[in-house]
């Protein structure tokens, strides 16, 4: 698997760390316990089109969110995820 | 009382010792640290990055690369080390971190790396073949001409990578690696390289 990364280009797998799904958003500090429970704990198993958070630590060290079928392992998109560089990934 | 040294020595200051290593014959690939430089990261803070690009323009004449190139100035190299970031390469103390703080401060965070990396210079008629080993990076002229640069790694250990300007009409690359894991891409490279042939040196002059 090759990942294009917005700020180096094309690179094998080995330069990259999986994070995990890119959805899960944090709840706000007065929201309920199941709110935060469901945050940090229960994780959708997708078989299909996911948004996932990799790390470029072999290369230039951005965080990006990729989205990736996870039967076929094709990526239709990869862009900066918040503030890693988004200015300079819009170019 | 213990004595200490403190003497500044190069990482490879044991494992490199210069002279013909590998294939005997005419050496197919040189490698040489290049020693004594001053290196400063340089770093966009947040929301800064267009007035770090400015102040760069102002402080070099040229434009601070934004993409993964190396970039030569009169008297220094600037060097993409990732987004909104990169590396002041030179000699002298001219662009020391106490010389670039002023113009850059407001704009960017600052990193004395002068000692923290190790320069290593590849040249020699097999240089890319004994990369190739190493680097998943397409080094062939076509998609790595000089100044093109990368943040990758080799083996496992990352590395700044750039192409630097020809010598004898050969490519000559450019390998700045963290200096506690230079001991070990060093033998790593000399392993790669022995097929080859290898002349093994340092220097003092930036390629």
């Amino acid at each position: 698997m090759r990942i294009t990364c917005p700020f180096c280009g094309e690179r094998e797998l080995g330069e990259f760390t999986y994070l995990g799904d890119a959805k899960p958003v944090r709840p706000a500090a007065d929201a309920g316990e199941d709110v935060v429970y469901d945050y940090v704990y229960l994780r959708d198993n997708i078989a299909g089109v996911m948004s996932e958070n990799w790390y470029h630590g072999g290369g230039c060290r951005a965080w990006l969110k990729v989205t990736r079928n996870t039967l076929t392992h094709e990526i239709s998109a990869v862009e900066a995820a918040a503030g890693a560089g988004a200015r300079q990934a819009s170019k | 009382m213990a004595e200490f040294s403190w003497d500044i020595r190069s990482p490879l200051d044991r494992a490199l010792v210069a002279g013909p290593y590998g294939a005997r014959g005419d050496a197919g690939v040189a490698l040489t640290e290049i020693r004594n430089f001053d290196l400063v990261q340089v770093m966009a803070r947040r929301g800064k990055a267009a007035e770090l690009a400015k102040a760069a323009k102002d402080r070099f004449s040229v434009a601070a690369p934004e993409m993964p190139k190396a970039v030569g100035t009169a008297d220094a190299t600037l060097i993409w080390s990732g987004p909104d970031q990169f590396f002041v390469l030179s000699k002298g103390g001219k662009h020391s971190i106490g010389a670039l703080a002023p113009p850059f401060a407001g704009s960017a965070s600052l990193s004395d790396q002068s000692h923290a990396r190790v320069l290593i210079s590849v040249s020699g008629a097999k240089a890319r073949a004994m990369l190739a080993k190493l680097s998943s990076i397409d080094l062939h002229a076509d998609a790595f001409a000089i100044g093109a640069a990368a943040a990758t790694s080799m083996d496992h250990t990352s590395v700044t990578l750039w192409r630097g300007n020809d010598r004898d009409g050969l490519a000559v690359f450019n390998v700045l690696v963290f200096a506690t894991f230079a001991e070990s891409l060093w033998h790593t490279m000399l392993d790669s390289a022995a097929e080859y042939g290898v002349a093994i040196n340092h220097s003092e002059e930036l390629a």
